[in-house]
This record gives C-alpha cells, structure tokens and sequence, in this order.
C-alpha cells in the first residue's frame, strides 16, 4: 500500500462536490437498474401527482395482483434472454397449465393441490420439451416456440372446445384473490420467486455459467461448462413459472379460462428490454425485467385512471415505454458530456 | 444492487402506505356530474355503436334533468377476460356513480364485480348476463334468437336443402358459441340440409376472409352461409364477391356493421339478423343512471333484433 493513500486529503485536495443532480445521475447510471429506477421513480410520481384516484390502497392492491401474473412469466422470459434465447410459448404453456388445471380439479375431482403440483410439473415439462428440441435439433428457439405456441394453445382448445371449465373448487381461490396483510397472495408468489431466481443468478455458478453462454456460447462450452443442460433448464424454468402464473390466473378468477395466457408474449419481452436485459444475451437481470413489467403495469393502470380514449392507449402506452427506455441512454450521455 | 432490493422493498410497501381515504367524492353532491363507465368486450365498431347510444342517453338525461352525465368508455384491447378484469378493477379505483358492462364470461368476471358490490357502485350488463344471485338489469337481446333467426332465414332462401356453413366468432366467447349452436339446431331440424364446414374468425374480417374462400373451394357445392359475430359477415361476404358466386352462394349476416349493410345494399348479402348496439347503450345508461338515483330497475330490458333487408335500409 502506497503512502499516499494512508493521508487523508486536506479540504481543499478534495475533489469538488457534484451538483446534486449530477450526483444522483451519477449514483443511478453507476447501477445497472438506474436507469429502470429512475424511470419508475418519474412514472410513478406523475401518476401520483396527476390522479388523486393512483396512490390508494384499492390501486396499489390492483396494480400489485396484475403485476404478479406478468411479472411470473417475465422472469422466466428474462433468463432465456439473458441466455441469448427468446420462447413465445410461454403465454400458451400458462393458457394450457390452467386448463388442464381446471379439467384435473372439476371434470376428474382430483385433490386441488395434487392438481397444482401436476400443472407446474406440466408446465416444466412443456418447457423442457422445448429446450430439448432446440438444444438437440439446433433449431432457433424464436421459430421452434413460434410452432409450440400453436401446439400448446391448439391442445388447450381441443381440450375445452373454447369454452371455459367453471366450478374451480375455493381451495385455490384464496391463491388468486386472497390477501395477506393488505398485499395480494399472487404477488407475494412472485416476490418469492424473483427472491429465488434472484439470488440464482447473482450468488451460484449457474448464475454466472448463464451470463457466460449469453455472452458467448463457444466459450462457455470451451470452458466445460454444460451448456445445453443449463439452455434446457432455463426454458423448463420458464415453462414452470408461466403455468405457476397460469393456475394463479385460474384461481384469481374462478375460472379456467382457455384464452388465459393470449397476452403473456410480447409484455414479458418487452418489460425485460426495458428492464435493460440485452436482447442479445448476456446483459440484465430478472429484477430489472420485473421493475420493466412494474412500468408496463403503471402505465396500462393510468390510462384508464386517466380515461384516455381506447384508441389512443396503445400510441400513449408505446410512447411513455419508448420515453423509459431512452431515459437511461440519456442519462448516460449526460454523464459522459460532462466528464469529457 | 442494494438500491434495487430496496426500491423493491418500497414497491411492496406502497400499498400498506398509501391514503386510505381517497376516492369517496363521488357522494352527495347533487350539482356534480354523474359519471358512468362504460367497459364493452373489446375495441370493436359494434361497441362503437353502442357507445354512441350511450353518449345520447347522456345528452338526454343531462337536458332532461339538468345535471350533467358523464360516460367514460374504457374498452379492453384485446377480449379477455383478464384483460377486462384489470379494466373494470381499475374503474372501480375511481369510484365511477355506476358501471356499465358487457361481461366477456359472467362467471370469470364474477370476483371483479364482487369487488364493485363492496365499493357500493352500482352496475349495469349489456350484451352480456350477469352473474347467479346479482341484481343486476341486464340490456339485450337473445343471443340464441338471433342466431335462430339467421339460420331459418337462410333455410328459406336455400329451400331447406343443400350443403351450408358456418363461420364461428371467438371459440371462447359465450354469445358466438351460444348462436353457434342454434344455428346448428335449426339445420339439424331439416333432413336435406348439411353443416359441411365450421370456421372461425376469431372476430376478424381478414380471418372470416380467408376462411370462407378455403371453404368455399373445398366445397363447391355450397349454397348459403351464417355466421356467429359482427366481422365474420363482412369477410365471408367479401369473399363470396371474390369468387364470383354472389347470387350462387346466399348469405345471412349478423349485426349492422356499415361493411355488412353495404353488402345488403350491393346485393352480396340477403339480409341480416341484427341486434341494436346504440339502443342496448341507451337503455344501460338510462338503467345506471335510475340506479345512481337510488331507483329499483328490470331484471331484463330486451332491445330486440332486426331483420335487415334491401327493403328496410
């Protein structure tokens, strides 16, 4: 150790203070999640200043439940991306989770739990199916879960013939509607699980073999790491996780409705992009694709706060998601202007 | 990292934190516009139509009474039930004077409108039927009649013979699945008719397109169609115009799409059995706003169907 070190700087060797502003920018681009925090924070405090109707314990309730089912399915989607790989079944593996949910617990009378506990187990297996056909058929994930998206959803439909399995038994219910001290049981689930996945990700060496195939696949593989193992086990996690959302939706609403799940594609992509997961593997985290899916779901609750008109929500929507993700790209421009 | 744990952290506390007292303002004030949020199935013309009732329910009721109503119209972007739960429960956050909804499944909308009872907002249906053991009015008319009605009416054109189709809406949706199944009731009643082909448009005109003219290839000797929902008509009479079988291949649409009544006119459809979207959104917000007034109202308000012609448009 240097000499130089052990002084302590006089007041005036300091190095100037930042402006605040400058400070807090330099606190939240120094983060990986800055970005997406700083977003969230301005989202979030403009809907609170703009509807008196926003920050109320019925909202907060509301926007907590929907998050939770979007947020299930984005985490699965977010370590795929991470990996480098993309599934667009995930909304039919939830859709058909559900179902065959709901066929097991009122068509056949089989124990409700024994009937979550095969549905997940269902939902694993769809989505080691894919990881399978991909890893061992080389296929492009994008293209293989294009055609298991119809499969999945095509065996939901000829298993309902469209029309809803009613008469879910109020075992689960309380999985769905329920509140434990004022917060909604399905996004405790999801806290639970992005606790686990998180603490995957970030403190074991799956986590870290995950980060290294996304960044480049030959060198993992170079490096002995078992890559079409962890490739099978993200998409049977991903598969997991949206019949988890899948037979949480069941119970949140009573019925196994066969269109559960039809719009479970592109959200969890999109909040994983604006989480600031790469689409290119190897960058990003599923904390971060969930706090994206927070901003999705504070958006979609302040259109209607806000009764913006049908046909404008999906120009407002888009836009405010476009003005989020270039927040953090500002921000770091803003930065390097002022230390160049 | 740690900022991200804790911002979590504060996310999942905001609703332990949040004021418990907002949104009660739409109590006493009878100077304070009434407001009504309207919440259809999906963005669709056919509940453009409706909504146009609506606006002119309110107009009415403002002139006559001099207070101001108010309609919100708040459609889901795609028809699901979910999606529409999250809609009607975010609504509810606003403490509208009523709800008007047209259910997507009585039965998975049900914990939703459980949640508008403990609110104490009252509610409307149309199009739709509320759930078991809720006094609800419910606007509309028999889904199964005007799919009856469609069929018979076809059954005349044709003779009560020869080889027909169906085009089915949404496979999920109640009311398409509902006239569906008469439509078949009806044929099944004649010896000499068939059912050949069953499509579905998922209610898109492109979709009902392309279906028919794949049906109507593979069954030359197709003599007249019917169809479940509002979009299906306008693609299966598109693609009867394309084929050059306009006169050969008779169709009788549903509804009163300005697409469906052109093909009336222009000669491609016979008719069309038709429900009456602006009267169902008349007489919903006239059933929420006697509702807001502390009124008893029906159980049923029937808008009835109609028959359109070229003699009638």
């Amino acid at each position: 150790m240097s000499l130089e070190t052990t002084v302590p700087a006089t007041p005036s060797q300091q190095p100037p203070k930042a402006p605040p502003l400058k400070a807090l920018v330099s606190r939240l681009a120094g983060n990986p999640l800055g970005g997406v925090i700083a977003a969230l924070v301005i989202i979030f405090g403009a809907s609170c200043a703009l509807s008196p109707h926003f920050l109320t314990t019925f909202n907060m309730v509301i926007i907590a439940r929907a998050l939770a089912f979007i947020g299930l399915v984005t985490i699965g989607q977010s370590i795929l991306m991470i990996l480098g790989e993309l599934d667009l079944s995930v909304g039919a593996i939830g859709g058909l989770a559900g179902v065959v949910g709901g066929i097991l617990m009122v068509q056949l009378g089989l124990n409700p739990w024994l009937s979550l506990g095969l549905c997940l187990l269902m939902g694993g297996a769809c989505g080691l199916l894919n990881g399978a056909l991909i890893t061992q058929l080389r296929l492009h994930s994008l293209v293989l879960t294009i055609g298991m998206a119809g499969v999945y959803g095509g065996a939901n439909l000829v298993a309902t013939k469209g029309v809803a399995i009613t008469g879910v038994p109020r075992d689960i219910t309380f999985l769905g509607r329920g509140l434990v001290m004022g917060v909604p049981v399905p996004f405790l689930v999801l806290l639970v699980c992005l606790a686990i996945v998180a603490f995957v990700m970030l403190r074991t060496p799956v986590g870290r073999y995950i980060y290294a195939i996304g960044s480049n696949p030959d060198a993992a593989r170079m490096l002995g790491i078992r890559v079409n193992a962890i490739r099978m086990g993200a998409f049977a996690l991903a598969g997991f996780l949206s019949a988890l959302a899948g037979i949480l939706m069941v119970a949140r609403l009573g019925t196994a409705q066969p269109s559960i799940g039809d719009t479970w594609v592109l959200g969890p992509i999109a909040a994983a992009v604006i989480g600031g997961v790469a689409t290119t593997g190897g960058i990003g985290s599923p904390i971060g694709a969930v706090l994206g899916a927070v901003i999705i779901g504070i958006i979609e609750d302040i259109i209607v706060l806000f009764g913006i008109s049908p046909y404008w929500q999906s120009v407002v929507s888009g836009g405010i998601v476009v003005l989020a993700i270039s927040f953090d790209a500002l921000a770091r421009r803003y930065l390097n202007r002022d230390a160049v | 990292m740690k900022t991200a744990f804790a911002f979590a952290a504060m996310l999942t506390a905001a609703p332990f934190l949040a004021p418990l007292a907002a949104g009660q303002a739409h109590a006493a004030d009878n100077s304070a516009p009434l407001r009504f949020v309207l919440i259809p199935k999906t963005v669709h013309p056919w509940f453009d139509k409706a909504n146009n009732g609506a606006q002119a329910a309110a107009t009415m009721i403002s002139q006559a009474t001099g207070r101001k109503v108010e309609i919100e119209y708040r459609a889901p972007q795609t028809a699901d039930v979910s999606s529409q739960n999250d809609i009607i429960e975010r609504a509810i956050a606003t403490h509208p004077d009523g709800l008007i909804l047209d259910l997507l499944d009585e039965k998975g909308n049900r914990a939703t409108m459980d949640e508008a009872v403990d609110e104490k907002i009252p509610m409307t249906v149309f199009d739709s039927l509320p759930p078991e053991g809720m006094d609800i009015t419910a606007v509309g008319a028999d889904f199964c009649e005007q799919g009856t009605m469609a069929a018979e009416r076809l059954a005349n054109l044709v003779g009560k013979k020869g080889e027909v189709a169906i085009m089915m809406g949404v496979p999920t949706a109640p009311n398409h699945t509902l006239r569906a199944e008469c439509e078949k009731k009806v044929f099944a009643k004649y010896p000499d008719m068939k059912v050949v082909a069953t499509g579905v448009d998922n209610d898109s005109i492109e979709t009902a397109q392309k279906q028919a003219s794949a049906i109507m290839q593979a069954h030359p000797d197709l003599v007249g169609w019917v169809e479940c929902d509002a979009s299906g008509p306008v693609g299966v009479g598109q693609a009867i115009r394309e084929s050059g079988k306009t006169g050969k291949v008779k169709e009788v649409g549903l509804d009163n799409l300005n697409d469906m009544i052109q093909l009336i006119k222009d000669g491609v459809a016979e008719s069309s059995a038709s429900s009456r979207p602006e009267m169902q959104g008349y007489w919903a917000v006239v059933s929420a706003w006697q509702r807001a007034m502390g009124q008893k109202t029906p159980k049923y308000i029937d808008t009835g169907i109609d028959l359109l012609t070229s003699k009638n448009l």
